[in-house]
Formats: C-alpha cells, structure tokens, sequence
C-alpha cells in the first residue's frame, strides 16, 4: 500500500498523523536545550491546567498566584522557609537520582527516611547527656545514615541474592518500618508525659545549629547542598560511578566489562538509603527534636518525583527541591490569603510531573514531512 | 489471653473480616488482571482515593448511592485511563507513571472535596450507605449466616467476580491473549493482537474494580471522604496480587486473611488487650516478601511486567 513511505526502526507514526503528511522521526541527539524546554514547558502546562481549576472555584488566577509566589519567594523570611522546605527533598531526591542512574527502583525513601530519623533519635537518646553538641550532631548524622542503609540493604540484598523485584520489597518495607515506629512510639520510645505517640523532646544538644538565627533555616540546608556536590563528584570521578552508571545503561555489558552486578546493586541501595536517611536526622535534629508519625510530608515519595524533575542529576535534584519546596511553602500563603486549599500544589506537582514525563519521551522525537509529499 | 483466643472465632470479628477484605479482593483482582498484561499500576492508592471521593460526592449531592458508585467507577476508569495514555501509548516509565497518578490523584481529590465542603471546624460531611443485603433464609443459619450472609451486596458481588474472572482469563480466546501480551507482547504483536489496545482494556478494568473499592469505602463503609481514605489499602492490594502469586484462588485467599488479621487486631484493641497490634498489621508485608523469595521458581509473575513494549525494538 504505503510503500513509498519508509519506516525507520523505532520510528512511531501514527497513521493519522502520516495522512496530514508528517511523521514522527526519533532524534539522534537530544540536546540539553530541548529538556530545559521541555521541563519548563511541562511546569507551565501545569500551572496552566491549575489555573482552569482556580478560576472554576471563582478566585482570582492572578492574585492566587501572586499569594503562591509572595509565600515562597517575597521576604526573606519566605525564602529561607522555603530553603527549610526544600532540605529534606534535596536528600530524597539525591537517594532516588543515585538509586536510579543505577536502575535501581529504590521506592522505598519514605520507609529509609524514617529508618534515618530512628536511628539518629536513638543515639540522641542515648549519648546526648553525655556528648558536646559538635560531637553529637556528626554521630547523630552518621547513625542515620547507617540506619536508612541498613533498612535499604535488605532489599537490596534479597534483590542480589534472589533477584527480586525491589519496587515491591521497598514499598513493603516502608509499611513495615512505619508499623514498627508505630509500635516503638506506642510502647518504649513514648513519652512519659503525653497522650499522643512522640517521644520525648530532646535537649539543645542534639539540635542541629541554624544557618540563620531567628528564622528556622537550619545547617541542614547547608549539608544537602554539599552531599549534592559530593554525589555529583561520586558518580562522575570515581571508579564507583563509573560501576554505577555502567550497570544503569547496560547490566550485561556491565557484568562483561568486569562489573559485579550484584554488589553494585547493594551497594547503591545502600548509599541511596544512607541519603534517604540523612533527610530523617535533618527533620529531627533540624526541626521537630523529637520522634513522631507525621515528620514526613511524603518526602521519600516526592523525592523520586523531584529525582527525575532533576534528569537524576545532582544539580537538577538541587533546583527541583527548591522549587518544590517554594511551592509547598508558598501554598500555605495562597491558602490563608485566597482560600484555595493548598492541596493545588499536590495537582500542580502531580500535573508537572506527568507533563515532564510526557515531555522527556517527546523529545526524543521530532515532526518530520513525509517523502511522499514532496 | 482468653479474650485474645476468642476473638480469634469471634463471629463479629469474622464478619468484619469479609468486610474489610471486600476492597482489598477488588482492587488486587483489577491489580492481576492489569499485570497479567504487563502493566505494573503502582497507581492504585491514588485511583481508590480518587473514586471514594467520586461516590462520596455524587452520593451526597445527587442523593443517589447507586450514581455515587457509578460515578466512583467512572473516576477510577478515568484516571487508569489516564495511566495507559502515560504507559502504553507515550511508554512513559510504569513505576514513575503510577507515582505521580498516586501524587495528582489524591491530590486533586483532596482539592476538589475541599471546594465542595470548605473548612467549617464542624463536624465532617456525610453520605447515606448502602444496607446490608440480608440473603433471605440464607442469613437466618446461625453462625455462618451472620458472617457470610449478611454482607454488602459488593462483597457477594466481588466473591462471585473470582470465578467469572478465572474462566475468562483461563478459558477463553481473550483470556490467552490478554495473558500472552504480558508474557510476550512481541509474539502477540506479530499474531495481529492488538497490544497497546489489551493494555489499555486491562488498565481500564483496573480502574474499574479500584473504582469499586473507593466506593466501598466511602458510600458502603463509612459515608465519608477524608485525604487518607484509602490507608493504604492501594498498596495492600498490589501485596495481594504477589502474595497470590498472580492467582485467583490464592488472591481470593490473601485477602480474606489480611483482612482476618486486620479484624482481630482491631477487636483486641477494642478490648484493651495490650498486644503489639502494629507487629500484626506488618505481619502482611512480611509475608509478601517472603512469599516473593519463596516463589522464586514456581512463580506466575508476567515475563513482560513493567518493561514498555515498542515494536522493532528489543
């Protein structure tokens, strides 16, 4: 019928499309211009859609808006809350980007970041009697990030050992350290003093110092930022990254090219919830100084969205976090001064997301005239 | 300790046993019939919460229970729909896809209730529930009547899918092929199957019976809408599908016990009987994954789950 139309390998083209003449042709390369593009693109149309929603409860799209943007960005004060907003995501994120340069379906940095924020409760517990605050806040850091490990390990090990899916075994995993904190929280780690499930609230020595006095802008902004640049360095100048990024691309001609598969995937489990728990010692030493179910605003989940927000790139896990965070901080503005539920960030994270996904396979391909319409 | 052993045959704690199962049965069936295609929905929490809120709203403001299910149907049709637009048409990473349905989903659910019921401080907003469908003569049989026979009619209604659903997928033409798209789509592509088209059939039934379970919580249960309606229960559901290892029997199996375990915890907390009911509640997702170790071997997984099929590429 059509043969004087060729089809290249790979080549999708709708019949519909071919029959106004023009086809859809993958791209050689894709430059880093058309994903800024794309990203931006994909933020707008969100925002776009949100907009329709707005203006179907009968508010103003604009002074919305301006509500979200004066909440995240219009004081100094909003932006270092929104600096507060962004620390725990810049960890999540960094965990799911690592996890997932590897292929690695790490889904389980909600169940790590509490595993994290466990393990530096307990050692604060224990030692903050007795440690100098500078010696306390490292330990308590380091702690966590053993403990997210640890808790991250045993998927990683079951997927090594007896090659199972560890999208599942991380999301069960997460239930099950929510249930044992639940547990803890209900029995041994309860406060004395209150009716609810907390802990006790523990002393300035087991807080970590503010980057800022007088705002809540803690030095756990600060570490994110600087484990992102490590990270970055991690995967680019080490033979680790190197093992990271070869597994990501091509397990066979990894494992051929000398690369334990298996060990590389622990060890990337490992790391990536060592960084989903550092989120946890940063909520805990930074904000709440204590032990409860609701520390965690979906971080682990929203740190896999921000991951691939950020092209799982360090940089890009750094900026998306801000701007999640800007959004999440400048919603409860928009709430109090316009009465839209803040729930619209979910949408426009949710909307965003779908559209940045959307966009990165797009991309890839470009409109083309067909031949025979020459 | 006696009260701990007879709330183990308590005749309530049975039936609420079946009535905490019915919405894990339905959304793990929907679940394995959409990964029997090669579809891994990790979007099952977002699509229940979303279809709890579609009958929960329909019910209260139509004043109709049975708009209201339709409606939570729809909701949960749409938005899977939404999933094979993303996965089976753009080939959009299945695992992520599912993730950011669960983020928008229960986000704009929570909106939308929010713009139907601003923030009064009294007390929540509440639909009419459906009665209990007593099966006349049935339910007088002491025992056995209460516990079975005086469900809901959506749980003699799940219980009854699990045959019909078995003999279609087992016994017919479209059974095999819906099967064979998720062990081989390239094989089913080159037969003439339409494979993008069995996916988005398989999403769209996913959808369905999610839809259904978000209405058996809000217009069956409790005749409420709250952000945290589905508890879970998403995720519970694809532990269902595993632990069944992909099989009728054995799902209709892990969600009568999951449900039993969920029942007993809760009538000993009702007691006051101090036990670690949190250790019970995990008992689930520890058998999940040992039962993923377990069967290894012998396992029904999809050869094809959550890998995008393009055709001419390998």
């Amino acid at each position: 019928m059509n043969t004087d139309v060729p089809t290249t390998p790979g080549a999708s083209s709708g019949s519909l499309l071919r029959r106004t003449g023009w086809r859809l042709e993958r791209r050689l390369e894709v430059k880093p211009w058309h994903e800024v593009v794309t990203l931006v693109g994909a933020f707008i149309v969100g925002l776009a859609i949100c907009s329709i929603l707005i203006a179907a409860s009968d508010k103003s799209v604009v002074d919305s808006y301006r509500a979200l943007f004066d909440g995240a960005f219009g004081s100094r004060r909003a932006v270092y809350e929104t600096l507060v907003q962004a620390t725990p995501l810049i960890f999540t994120g960094l965990a799911a980007a690592f996890a997932f340069r590897a292929r690695v379906w790490n889904i389980g940095g909600e169940g790590q970041f509490f595993a994290g924020a466990m393990g530096a409760f307990f050692v604060s517990d224990l030692w903050h009697a007795h440690l100098p605050r500078g010696v306390m806040v490292p330990v308590l850091f380091i702690a966590a990030a053993a403990a997210g490990a640890l808790w991250a390990s045993i998927a990683g090990l079951l997927k090594a050992r007896y090659d199972t899916n560890e999208i599942i075994t991380t999301v069960m995993l997460n239930f099950i350290i929510l249930l044992i904190l639940s547990y803890l929280l209900g029995d041994l780690w309860r406060s004395p003093d209150t009716f609810y499930f907390q802990t006790v609230t523990l002393p300035e020595s087991a807080h970590l110092p503010l980057m800022i006095d007088g705002s809540r802008l803690h030095w756990g902004f600060g570490i994110a930022v600087a484990v992102a640049v490590v990270v970055h360095v991690v995967l680019r100048r080490t033979a680790l990254g190197y093992e990271v990024r070869g597994v990501g691309i091509n397990r066979t001609a990894g494992s051929y090219k000398g690369i334990s598969v298996p060990r590389v995937t622990v060890l990337v489990m490992a790391i990536s919830g060592a960084l989903a728990g550092l989120a946890g010692a940063a909520e805990f030493s930074g904000i709440h100084h204590r032990l409860q179910l609701d520390i965690s605003n979906n971080f682990g989940f929203v740190g896999i969205i921000i991951a691939l927000i950020g092209r799982l790139h360090p940089a890009g896990v750094v900026v998306s976090a801000i701007a999640f965070g800007a959004l999440v901080n400048g919603a409860v503005t928009m709430q109090i001064q316009t009465g839209i539920p803040a729930a619209l960030v979910d949408v426009i994270q949710g909307l965003s997301l779908i559209f940045v996904l959307t966009g990165a396979v797009a991309v890839r391909y470009r409109l083309q005239r067909t031949r025979s319409d020459e | 300790m006696s009260d701990v052993l007879e709330a183990l045959i308590n005749v309530g704690v049975l039936a609420s046993a079946i009535r905490i199962a019915t919405p894990l049965l339905l959304a793990a069936l929907g679940e394995m019939v959409t990964e029997r295609a090669g579809i891994l929905n990790l979007g099952i929490e977002g699509t229940i919460t979303v279809s709890a809120f579609g009958s929960f709203v329909v019910a209260d403001k139509a004043d109709s229970l049975w708009l209201g299910v339709l409606s939570g149907v729809g909701a949960g049709i749409l938005l899977s729909l939404l999933m094979a637009v993303l996965v089976s048409s753009i080939k959009v990473e299945q695992v992520v896809a599912g993730l950011a349905l669960n983020l928008f989903g229960i986000g704009m659910a929570f909106y939308l209730f929010r713009a139907f019921y601003p923030q009064t401080g009294g007390e929540m907003p509440r639909s009419d529930t459906f009665d209990y469908a007593e099966i006349p003569l049935l339910s007088d049989i002491p025992a056995v009547g209460e516990v079975v026979f005086s469900q809901h009619w959506l749980t003699y209604a799940a219980i009854l899918s699990c045959p019909v659903l078995w003999w279609t997928l087992n016994r017919t033409q479209f059974g095999l092929e819906l099967r064979s798209v998720g062990n081989n789509p390239a094989a089913c592509d080159m037969r003439g199957i339409n494979v993008t088209g069995m996916q988005y059939l398989a999403l769209a039934f996913g959808g369905l019976m999610a839809g259904l379970a978000g209405a058996f919580l809000s217009v069956f249960l409790s005749g409420l809408f709250f952000v945290d309606v589905a508890a879970g229960r998403g995720w519970i559901a694809l532990a269902i599908v595993i632990f069944g290892n992909w099989r009728i029997g054995r799902i209709l199996a892990g969600a009568l016990f999951f449900g039993y375990l969920d029942a007993y915890q809760l009538s000993l907390q009702a007691r006051g009987v101090e036990v670690p009911h949190q250790l019970l509640l995990a008992l689930p997702f520890v058998l999940t994954i040992a039962a993923l170790v377990v069967n290894r071997r012998r396992s029904h997984e999809p050869l094809h789950l959550g890998v995008p099929y393009f055709r001419g590429e390998r």
